[in-house]
């Protein structure tokens, strides 16, 4: 079932924006991809969901080869993602959001229990059943977070791409969201995550993938990767190189 | 008086039909068609030469005109869908082009501009419609119709995969959406639907010709969509009525007749100025600005 990556380059114009990555996504665990600002990871993700084509190298998800495959394809195969931005169905109620997710263009199966029964199990597990007719323009930003996120559980794909699904979450919203990641990944789902947030990347993290220009620079377990002195220097400059990993953390936000 | 009222209410009917259909368009699916005349006049001709050469059976004039037009209305959106956003408005400003020429010319099918006459007034269950009452309760019986094919439209899986392309196209491809598929699908129902509103109005005349299917009419009727409010069931049905009524009541300004034609256009003109200015989600937003309701 994993998700690899084997030298794969991406490039834009001139500019090499993935330069020959090999990954290997353990199955059930989570991975999160953390480097500076235009190191690539979105890229990755656009990559492997199927939004840009890879120049050259192989992606391979449950051993298909997604290489040419439309993002259609790709989430048909197992492999559903989140936004930076969220992109939510704004004019559209929170219970629709999440129930277009899960439901096939033409199917005439307009009351699906099943579906329904589905969505609410989401919706009530994050905490937004309670404003399903709402439109989801009228949500939080919080609550918009967790949309999304709920729209991406409903779909039952066994591998979550979540891109920055913390940012700007704090308090119960943070723990919510621990909750949320442990559960799936105990349910035996795999997420790849990209996250800014340093304290949740340590936390929900069995591995963390660092990626700078393009390439890994250092691939380890939280504990490995936030006492690299050097890794330290390259993310958060020289203030937190010799800090803890929680004030790493801190600096980040 | 009542006659006027009758053939007003008749007309509002259809065009109410017509917005609607233009409505899965650009309200649901997201694309500003501007060739919706083209369906309605194909509608009209495939039902008059049907009422004409082979029955006046209503139903099945309209089922014929529904048939023939969703698919032209198909065959349309493979080519012209390709191109995106501002460059199928062009695309589909040549397309109309096109078909005002051909409803013009292929004088064998549509009579050219002298159009098609004497069609017979419409049968429906064995009985023949003559009165214009008669014809009111047909056509508030094809608008119930309609919307109840809309509303089950809007709620089925097909109508949330639209609206999610309208809101957020590469979300929904993430999803696994099929913008293409699921556009030319809502462009052959709309094609199809607006044959209903085009057979009417042929039974209801008795006589077609291109001028009701020109680009002006195609530009009304979207504004009939956006002025009424896109994406919901009443908008497009206010928006028919402001368009369709409100000249109408312009008739009653006390001015004398010579002038009369010139401050009916620029009332009417300046009206859908303010409209859009002040309330450019569509009337249908109006009870947003009511004191103590929501925005």
């Amino acid at each position: 079932m994993s998700l690899g990556l084997n030298e794969v380059y991406k490039s834009f114009g001139g500019n090499q924006v993935i330069d020959g990555v090999t990954l290997e996504i353990e199955d059930g665990k989570v991975t999160s991809l953390v480097g500076p600002n235009g190191a690539g990871k979105t890229t990755l993700f656009n990559l492997v969901t199927g939004f840009v084509a890879v120049d050259r190298g192989t992606i391979r998800f449950a051993g298909r080869n997604l290489g040419g495959l439309s993002p259609q394809a790709v989430k048909r195969h197992g492999l559903v993602r989140t936004f930076q931005n969220l992109r939510l169905f704004l004019d559209m109620t929170v219970l629709e959001n999440v129930r277009v997710a899960l439901e096939s263009d033409l199917s005439m199966n307009f009351w699906s229990r099943r579906n329904l029964a589905q969505v609410e199990k989401v919706l009530r597990r994050v905490g937004l059943w309670e404003q399903r007719q709402k439109m989801a323009g009228e949500l939080s930003y919080a609550e918009r977070k967790f949309l999304s996120l709920a729209r991406v559980l409903a779909t039952g794909a066994p591998c979550l791409l979540l891109d920055e699904p913390a940012a700007g979450l704090d308090g119960p919203s943070l723990r919510l969201f621990h909750e949320l990641i442990r559960e799936f990944k105990n349910g035996g789902g795999t997420v790849l995550l990209i996250e800014h947030n340093l304290d949740i990347v340590r936390d929900v993290s069995d591995r963390i993938v660092f990626l700078d220009k393009g390439r890994i620079a250092a691939a380890g377990t939280p504990e490995e990767i936030f006492s690299n002195p050097v890794l330290g220097e390259l993310y958060f400059g020289i203030r937190v190189a010799a800090a803890t990993a929680g004030e790493a953390g801190n600096a980040a936000r | 008086m009542l006659p006027y009222l009758l053939n007003l209410a008749i007309l509002l009917g259809i065009a109410v039909i017509l917005a609607w259909s233009l409505n899965v368009l650009i309200g649901y699916a997201g694309i500003f068609s501007v060739m919706h005349a083209v369906f309605y006049g194909a509608g009209a001709y495939v039902a008059a030469q049907f009422a004409l050469h082979v029955s006046a059976d209503f139903m099945l004039s309209t089922l014929v005109a529904m048939v023939f037009t969703g698919a032209l209305a198909f065959l349309v959106a493979v080519p012209v869908l390709r191109v995106r956003e501002e460059y199928f408005v062009v695309a589909a400003i040549g397309f109309q082009m096109v078909a005002s020429t051909v409803f013009i010319t292929w004088e064998g099918a549509t009579g050219g501009m002298g159009g098609l006459s004497g069609i017979p007034p419409a049968k429906v269950l064995g009985f023949e419609l003559i009165s214009p009452a008669a014809y009111l309760v047909l056509t508030l019986a094809c608008a119930a119709v309609c919307l109840l094919a809309l509303v089950a439209l809007v709620r089925s899986p097909f109508g949330r995969a639209l609206k999610a392309l309208r809101d957020d196209e590469t979300a929904a491809i993430a999803l696994g959406k099929h913008p293409v598929k699921l556009r030319l699908i809502a462009t052959t129902i709309g094609g199809a639907m607006a044959a209903i509103g085009g057979s009417l109005y042929a039974f209801y005349v008795s006589f077609v010709n291109p001028e009701s299917f020109t680009l002006d009419y195609s530009v009304l009727l979207m504004a009939m969509v956006i002025i009424g409010g896109a994406g919901s069931l009443l908008g497009p049905v206010l928006g028919a009525l402001f368009i369709t009524v409100f000249p109408a009541l312009l008739n009653f300004l006390q001015v004398p007749s010579s002038v009369l034609g010139p401050v009916q256009q620029i009332v009417y003109g300046m009206m859908i100025v303010l409209l859009m200015m002040f309330m450019p989600e569509g009337l249908v937003s109006a009870g947003k600005l009511l004191p103590g309701r929501r925005k």
